[in-house]
């Protein structure tokens, strides 16, 4: 298949991150939302790759892939650790920083 | 010729160094046994240079010590040098002696002081500085001493610092100081523009060689050497105790005695004399200058005799009797009599010391009190005391033989016989010798009083029965002044009395102060008379008044003249004019500067004014930070999409054509790669809102019907974006 | 640059359909299901039709790490905490602050459109037209990866692994549990 319509799933993909990152309320499906995120622009990584022979590509997808096991490392440390002092995992409960 | 002058300072500071750093650890023994050993030390090398070391060199400006660059920058190098000449030697033996004999009478007066260890550390440090001052070979490093002694006269003052007047004292002192060091500075400044150097045999070369750099106009038709000069003087005044500056020297005798008589009467209080004579050949330069010194002097020398008179406090007497006999050291050198001014120094520096170890062991028999009038008949309690003060006091009383009696006498007559003010200020020569002659009686007078209220009749004291001798190693020092305050005078007999080789102190200073003044010896034989007559004129007259204890003639005196004596008594109310004059408007500018300045200026405006705004704009800004992480991510959302639309907007026409021709207008915009298909155009010819062309056409036309000024509104739409851009023009249509 | 275009084949065509299709509806199910185990399911779903889709681009290593890591390993840590904070959602949009999120989501979908706008209107370029897998030797394999990753990219591959070393160290230190006088618990 032509690169631009992996593009094109890419850029719907990462709206779908975006939307779950911005609406719900779950600091969990906000994470997910994020690993969707990350998905679709390997995925494009990955499109580009092909289309222009070059594995690098791969080499930053494979960057990517690490990056966001670490951010899933971190980010559910978080979540659990504000669980246990809060008992919630609803980020608008999570607002300490209000001016 | 190099040597190792460099030691004699350096000893007495090492001495101050250890005893301040772990001088509390010892035991008293060990103190004064370091302290003294220090400066005694000094003294053994100062004497092995001054009489084995010196004489040799003596011709060819003494020896010289260069330790090494102390600063150098510019045209300016300042060496950390030192020199050890006729005059600088003299006073070196004079400090590291009297230094030495009052360490060890301190031994005996601070027996019982809880800070030995402190007080020997200052009077170390204070004798180094002292013979800093005296040895160094340029301005910048006498000056080191020069703020080294004041410093530790400063803390030596207030050494009993729990009662706050003496603090206050020490503090009056080092202020008045630092007053005159600012004329100091100032002279060193207009010296080193004008010359080029501070070194102080170069000076007195240029200034020798009649020093064209020195004698060019400053200010007021009035030569370099003069101001500077006359700065320098204002410096030793501050130092010296002379009008204006010397109402510090009063109150200084708060500290210990021992540092009254090294530090307030025979050392640190002449370095102006010293520095006046030191600088002798360009003060002659500048008669006018010597004219204010010795006018200044002679001022001095009677107004302090006068306030004497009316003193009850022991050292409060000896006090103003220093600033009376300093103020005959400036008539001294003021008159270009430098030798004679030195030689008053010198036999000063026995007689005075000895005067106020009599003081102090005085008070230490009594207990610590000053106050004469509690006092009387301790001529037989106090027998050395009393034989050693009785000499001291026929010496500064100028009476034949005794030491004080040639110094003062070759001041006098100098004053008259002096040749140095030239036809125009040919006045000022009689007339400080007049007022040198007045103040003699009142040195007469007052000090015999002194005598007479202290050592005669009954006495007046609580303490007769406890009554006792000091210790001898306060009595040894005493006894040593005693002599010296006899014998000195016999190192400068005057031509007169001992023939043309008499005159010892004249002869050896010559090489570094200029030959002694020539008096005829008739003119000093008559001078002599009338100096004995004065002398014994006051004595006698003191006799008459106090002999024995205050009598009938004194009471009548104060009877019936009640208003001068309280005046007298009240030191002519000097403290209080500066109190107004100086330091009540001071502390009023200073509450009003702190008012205005600190407290509204800064405290209110610029700290209170930033914490507000920046509290405010705070107030304002944090109902943005909700704290809520999408909401924020929302926001960045709209601000990138915002961004893409400024991005995408059609880009401004490349090239925008207006042709009028006649009534019509035609624009051309260029048809411009649109990045989506076709741009919409719209053209609003007349300015009234509505688009009277539009479409994908880039160019249209349009006639008006009037002549007048239009304004043409011109819209660039991008219909794919939907972003737009509009451009505007004025025309005229004629 | 080596390009190279060919006219896709009908399976080609029905297997990216599918693949892509299970990635969208994978996405979509995640962000609705109110039921966060739910969510991780079909995040799987999602992942698995990506490494489809993957190979179909002929990155074969990375389509197994995406099933090994990500199906694998991260979505078993997802569902390990969500075990441990579990509880169904009533409400799985919060109000507060709603109207600038919803804003916020539009402003994204408009970005997003003008970009797909723009690929689509662009498909002919030939960086957006390619459709080959370029020939190139093991293009995508382990093996040509591994040798970049171990040559030119040895570097940033070292710094990757001391922030999963960090990633590692954070996580243990953040779910630590500590008393109320300070003190470690187990």
């Amino acid at each position: 298949m032509p690169t631009y319509a992996y593009i094109l799933v890419s850029l719907a993909l990462f709206f779908v991150g975006t939307a779950g990152v911005l609406l719900r309320r779950n600091a969990l499906i906000v994470l997910m939302s994020v690993e969707l995120q990350l998905a679709a622009g390997t995925l494009a990584l990955l499109a580009f790759s092909r289309a222009l022979g070059d594995q690098k590509g791969h080499v930053f997808a494979f960057f990517v892939m690490a990056l966001a096991a670490a951010e899933a490392a971190v980010g559910l440390a978080i979540v659990v650790s504000v669980f246990r002092t809060r008992r919630t995992a609803n980020l608008d409960d999570v607002n300490a920083l209000k001016g | 010729m190099l040597s190792h002058l460099r030691t004699i300072p350096l000893l007495p500071l090492l001495g101050a160094a250890y005893l301040i750093l772990v001088g509390r650890h010892h035991s008293r023994r060990a103190v004064h046994h370091i302290a003294c050993m220090a400066v005694g030390a000094a003294l053994v090398v100062s004497a092995d240079a001054f009489f084995f070391g010196l004489p040799a060199l003596v011709k060819e400006g003494g020896l010289t010590d260069v330790v090494g660059t102390w600063f150098a920058s510019g045209d300016l190098r300042v060496d950390l040098a030192l020199r050890m000449d006729a005059l600088s030697g003299l006073m070196c033996l004079v400090v590291t002696l009297v230094g030495t004999l009052i360490h060890i009478y301190s031994t005996g007066y601070m027996a019982h002081d809880k800070d030995y260890a402190r007080f020997f550390a200052y009077l170390n440090l204070f004798c180094g500085a002292m013979l800093l001052l005296v040895l160094g070979d340029n301005l910048p490093v006498m000056f080191i001493g020069w703020e080294g002694v004041g410093l530790c006269s400063y803390l030596l003052i207030g050494f009993w610092y729990g009662e706050t007047a003496n603090a206050s004292a020490g503090k009056k002192a080092f202020i008045t100081n630092r007053v005159g060091d600012l004329g100091f500075l100032i002279g060193m400044f207009l010296l080193f523009r004008a010359a080029g150097t501070l070194d102080i045999p170069a000076l007195l070369d240029t200034a020798r060689g009649g020093g064209a750099v020195l004698t060019a106009t400053l200010w007021w038709g009035q030569p370099v050497a003069f101001w500077a000069a006359l700065f320098l003087f204002f410096g030793a005044a501050g130092k010296s105790a002379q009008i204006p500056l010397y109402v510090w020297l009063p109150d200084a005798m708060a500290g210990p005695t021992p540092v009254s008589a090294l530090i307030h009467a025979a050392t640190m209080v002449t370095a102006g004399v010293y520095m006046v004579a030191r600088l002798g050949a360009m003060y002659l330069l500048a008669p006018a200058a010597l004219a204010i010194v010795a006018g200044v002097g002679a001022l001095t020398a009677l107004f302090a005799a006068v306030i004497a008179l009316g003193q009850n406090d022991f050292k409060k007497i000896l006090a103003y009797s220093t600033i009376s006999q300093l103020g005959f050291m400036f008539v001294g050198v003021g008159t270009g009599n430098f030798a004679g001014g030195i030689f008053h120094l010198f036999t000063h520096a026995f007689f005075k010391a000895g005067l106020f170890l009599c003081a102090g062991s005085v008070m230490h028999a009594l207990g610590g009190s000053g106050d004469i009038t509690r006092m009387g008949g301790l001529a037989g309690k106090l027998p050395w005391t009393t034989w050693v003060f009785r000499v001291c006091w026929l010496a500064i009383c100028g009476v034949p033989i005794f030491s004080g009696f040639f110094s003062k006498d070759a001041i006098v007559a100098g004053a008259f016989a002096t040749e140095v003010f030239g036809p125009r200020l040919a006045w000022v020569s009689p007339t400080v010798g007049a007022g040198l002659l007045a103040a003699a009686l009142g040195t007469a007078f007052y000090m015999s009083r002194l005598y007479y209220l202290v050592f005669t009749g009954e006495c007046r004291a609580d303490t007769r029965g406890h009554l006792h001798e000091s210790p001898i190693e306060m009595v040894g020092p005493l006894v040593v002044f005693g002599l010296g305050a006899f014998l000195a005078g016999m190192a400068g007999l005057p031509p007169a009395v001992g023939g043309s080789r008499a005159d010892l102190i004249g002869h050896w200073l010559a090489p570094a102060v200029g030959p002694p003044l020539e008096v005829s010896s008739g003119f000093e034989w008559r001078m002599m008379v009338a100096s004995t007559v004065i002398a014994l004129a006051g004595i006698g007259l003191a006799r008459l008044f106090f002999g024995g204890g205050a009598r009938e003639p004194a009471r009548r005196f104060v009877a019936a003249l009640p208003r001068l004596v309280a005046v007298v008594r009240s030191k002519f109310f000097v403290d209080e004019i500066y109190q107004w004059l100086v330091v009540r408007p001071l502390r009023g500018l200073s509450r009003g500067l702190f008012v205005v300045v600190d407290r509204i200026l800064i405290d209110e405006l610029l700290v209170g004014g930033w914490t507000f705004l920046v509290d405010t704009i705070g107030r304002f800004l944090r109902l943005v930070q909700v704290g809520d992480v999408q909401r924020y991510l929302a926001i960045f959302a709209m601000g990138l999409a915002a961004l893409v639309y400024v991005m995408a907007r059609p880009a401004a026409p490349s090239e925008l054509k207006i042709r009028i021709e006649g009534r019509s207008a035609v624009v051309e915009l260029g048809d411009r790669e649109a990045t989506s298909g076709k741009l919409d155009y719209g053209f609003d010819f007349d300015g009234d809102g509505r688009e009277d062309r539009s479409g994908p056409s880039p160019n249209a036309t349009w006639s008006y019907t009037r002549p007048g000024r239009y304004r043409l509104r011109i819209r660039v739409t991008d219909p794919q974006w939907s972003t737009a851009r509009t451009i505007e023009r004025t025309i005229d249509i004629r | 640059m080596n390009l190279a275009t060919h006219t896709a084949t009908l399976a080609e065509t029905i297997v990216f359909a599918v693949l892509s299709a299970g990635v969208l509806l994978g996405g979509l199910l995640t962000i609705t299901r109110r039921n966060p185990v739910s969510a991780v399911m079909a995040l799987v779903l999602t992942f698995a039709a990506l490494a489809g889709l993957f190979a179909t681009l002929s990155a074969h290593f990375l389509a197994v790490l995406q099933v090994l890591v990500y199906a694998g390993a991260i979505m078993v840590l997802f569902v390990f905490v969500v075990m441990m904070v579990n509880h169904e959602e009533t409400t799985p949009i919060a109000r507060q602050g709603l109207i600038t999120r919803a804003v916020g989501v539009l402003a994204a979908g408009t970005v997003f459109y003008r970009a797909a706008w723009l690929v689509a209107r662009e498909r002919a370029m030939p960086l957006l037209a390619a459709s080959e897998t370029p020939p190139v030797k093991d293009f995508g394999t382990v093996s040509a990866v591994g040798a970049l990753l171990f040559s030119d990219f040895l570097f940033p591959f070292e710094a990757i692994s001391l922030l999963l070393l960090v990633a590692i160290i954070g996580g243990v230190m953040l779910t630590r549990h500590f008393r109320e006088d300070g003190s470690r618990g187990s």
